[in-house]
């Protein structure tokens, strides 16, 4: 113990010596783990924050998109098409000719696309046994939305009245749309937090008119701040009846998707098929046809959001590792630099007394030392790069035990790894010839 | 231990460096006994395998043929690690050169031998450094590097670190080459005192007047021992210091006769 304090002590020293240089040989290592650990840290903290929105909306919740398997069909390859939110006017004469020829061209398999209407809600309402809050979703982003004279860009989401109790929000003021409202096309608008403070600031906007592609709506309700959702807040949207979005405002009678809830997590796989069957039916898809539609469940989209991020993680540690390795290479230079400078002194250490192996372990306990402190260093600079990136986005990636504990030990093994070469030739040099060099 | 009883016995003991196919023979079968407590100089001109056969005492090196005993321990075919324990705890070396730490203070140096050295518990190290430093006099330069001592002082520090470990033979290798006279004699001093405490002295010079201060010298040429002498009064490096005038008195006194 004694000894390895000695070490250590002899080791700060020399690089104290070669400041510039010892800081010139670390930086690879600085550059490596600092990397490492920040890439690991806001990785993990994207892949948390993610799994936690996705976890806000429930593990339960299931979601049916259009579009075709990837199956090739009677040797024809069909491509899953969906239907966008936003619309531009070529688009919607488009969907009309479609919804126009739907039927016929559905049943014969001639449409490439299928495409999801407020009947499948209400099928899946009357059937489905494992499902609840059944809501359609018609999203619209960059829609104008104006109060008095002010003019800008919100993102649309309509929807029926259970949507509320569906995604978990909360009334700050007023009250969510109504059945009434939905089967009605009434011009009502509940307003995202963001929205609000934007528009209003600190006035009341419920019972005020806006207007929406300028069509004019009440404000009937506005929510809570719910935060991010993959990137995007709820609180920049604007909630209306879903058949006032498709009658009114962009002129189809299809929707985005439709989200539910399962009953309990364990039947997620039946309801999921149970859904299957139903849309089936009422798709009228002959038994061995491909699904016009897609079904989605939460923990499938957990799964992806998390495999995303460990692509991300696994592609930018592996050039953190080359980093590393340039690292470990620079400091096996420096290592040998430095016993060629110190022959001398190792002559004058072998003729007092040490072993080759003390001589050996010295130029280790260096090189560790060294490329320990560049990791050290390094997980400073990771927890800075974090701590910025958390003050100036909503992202919080607080630096966890592990990526520090692995970047700790593998710093320590570069050095161990790298400081090994140079400290063998350096246990070996003859004493009297070391004694006699300049 | 018996003052009598022989330290060193090397029988036979040849030295060859191969360099490329060229063979230099730098000891040609040296015969000597060294008895415990004696003050041994040698003696010969440069090249005559002086440093080469110190080398071999002090377990630098080992020797092409013959035997050494150390201490009645055959030391001629040990391995690396043995010899450097038989260096670190039997042999103190002093160099020309003062081969010290450049960037270590002076307390660094001389504690370098125990760093090395198993065990040894029977005093605490730092009682051990200071008095050995004491003991050449240099305990008001401990903090001090060795850049910032004279030669003499180092040789000094030098001197300290070889004795840290109480070594069985102390090997010094024209100690005094670096120095000028009076320093010189200085560091013969300390070794004359050393010897009268019965440490084993081995001392290399090619100045006879150096060699005269211990009590036998021995002369080396091209590898052999020529010759043996004892010395019956040897030079008391004490008495002479005294008898030298010191060069700041020198100084001094020039100074005056010019202000004169
Ligand atoms: N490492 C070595 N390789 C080859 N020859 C050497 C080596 N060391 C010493 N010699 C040769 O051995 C002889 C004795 O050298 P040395 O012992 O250093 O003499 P001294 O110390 O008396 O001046 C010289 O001829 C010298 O050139
Ligand atoms: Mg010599």
């Amino acid at each position: 113990m004694r000894r390895i304090l000695e070490n250590i002590k002899i080791a700060f020293k020399s690089l104290a010596l070669n400041k510039l240089r010892s800081f010139l040989t670390m930086l690879g290592i600085i550059i490596g783990v600092g990397s490492v650990v920040a890439v690991m840290s806001i990785g993990a903290g994207a892949e948390a924050s993610i799994t936690e929105n996705i976890q806000s909306m429930g593990t339960n919740t299931i979601t049916i998109t259009p579009g075709r398997e990837q199956v090739s069909m009677g040797g024809r390859e069909v491509s899953a098409e969906s239907i966008g939110g936003a619309q531009t006017g070529t688009d919607l004469m488009e969907q009309r000719r479609n919804f126009i020829n739907g039927f016929t061209e559905n049943e014969d398999e001639e449409i490439s696309a299928g495409e999801l209407h407020l009947e499948d809600v209400e099928a899946l309402k009357e059937e489905a046994s494992l499902l609840e809050e059944i809501v359609p979703v018609l999203t619209g982003g960059g829609s104008t939305f104006s109060y008095m004279n002010w003019t800008g860009s919100v993102n649309i989401t309509a929807t029926s009245e259970d949507y509320l109790n569906f995604a978990g929000y909360e009334l700050e003021k007023g009250n969510f749309f109504t059945a009434d409202d939905v089967s009605n096309s009434s011009n009502t608008v509940v307003l995202g937090y963001n929205v609000v403070t934007d528009y209003f600031g600190k006035a009341n906007p419920i019972g005020e008119n806006v207007k929406i592609n300028g069509k004019k709506f009440t404000v009937t309700g506005i929510l809570k701040s719910v935060g991010y959702t993959f990137g995007m807040s709820a609180d920049n949207s604007i909630y209306i009846p879903i058949t006032t979005a498709q009658n009114k405002l962009y002129g189809i009678d299809t929707v985005n998707q439709i989200t539910a809830k399962v009953t309990s997590e364990e039947v997620i796989d039946e309801a999921i098929a149970e859904a299957k069957t139903i849309m089936r039916i009422q798709h009228h898809i002959l038994p061995g046809g491909n699904s016009d539609f897609e079904i989605s469940s939460s923990a499938q989209l957990l799964e992806m959001a998390s495999s995303v991020t460990d692509i991300m993680v696994i592609l930018l540690s592996s050039i953190a590792a080359i980093s590393l390795l340039v690292g470990g290479i620079g400091i096996m230079n420096i290592m040998f630099v430095s016993v060629t400078e110190r022959t001398r002194e190792i002559g004058i250490r072998k003729a007092i007394g040490a072993k080759n192996r003390d001589i050996m372990i010295q130029f280790i306990t260096e090189s560790i030392v060294l490329s320990l402190s560049g990791g050290i260093i390094g997980i400073g600079f990771a927890v800075l790069i974090t701590g910025v990136l958390g003050a100036f986005t909503t992202l919080s990636s607080p630096i966890t035990a592990s990526p520090v504990i692995m970047a700790l030990s593998f710093s320590t093994a570069i050095g161990l790894i790298f400081g090994i070469f140079p400290a063998m030739r350096a246990a070996r040099l003859n004493p009297i010839e070391s004694l006699r060099h300049e | 231990m018996n003052m009598n009883k022989k330290i060193i016995e090397i029988k036979n003991v040849t030295k060859i460096y191969k360099i490329d196919s060229l063979k230099v023979n730098a000891l040609n079968g040296i015969d000597l006994e060294i008895d415990n407590g004696e003050f041994l100089s040698i003696m010969g001109p440069s090249g005559s395998g002086k440093s080469t056969l110190m080398n071999i005492l002090g377990c630098l090196d080992i020797p092409t043929s013959g035997s050494y005993l150390l201490e009645d321990e055959d030391v001629s075919k040990l391995n690396d690690n043995q010899l450097a324990e038989i260096r670190n705890k039997k042999v103190g070396f002093v160099f020309q050169t003062f081969n010290l730490l450049s960037r270590t203070n002076i307390t660094g140096n001389v504690e370098l031998p125990l760093i090395y050295s198993k065990g040894k518990k029977s005093r605490s190290r730092k009682d051990l450094i200071s008095e050995v430093i004491n003991s050449v006099g240099l305990a008001e330069w401990v903090r001090h590097r060795p850049n910032e001592l004279s030669g003499g002082q180092r040789q000094r520090v030098a001197i300290a670190r070889a004795l840290v470990n109480d070594p069985a033979i102390i090997l010094a290798d024209e100690p005094t080459g670096n120095l000028d006279s009076r320093t010189g004699e200085e560091i013969m001093a300390i070794f004359q005192s050393l010897n009268r405490q019965g440490k084993t002295i081995l001392f290399v010079t090619h100045e006879i007047d150096l060699a005269k201060h211990a009590g036998r010298i021995i002369y080396l040429k091209d590898g052999a021992i020529t010759g043996e002498e004892i010395i019956k009064d040897p030079i008391d490096a004490q008495k002479r210091l005294e008898d030298m005038p010191k060069l700041e008195d020198k100084i001094n006194s020039l100074g005056e006769n010019i202000s004169l």
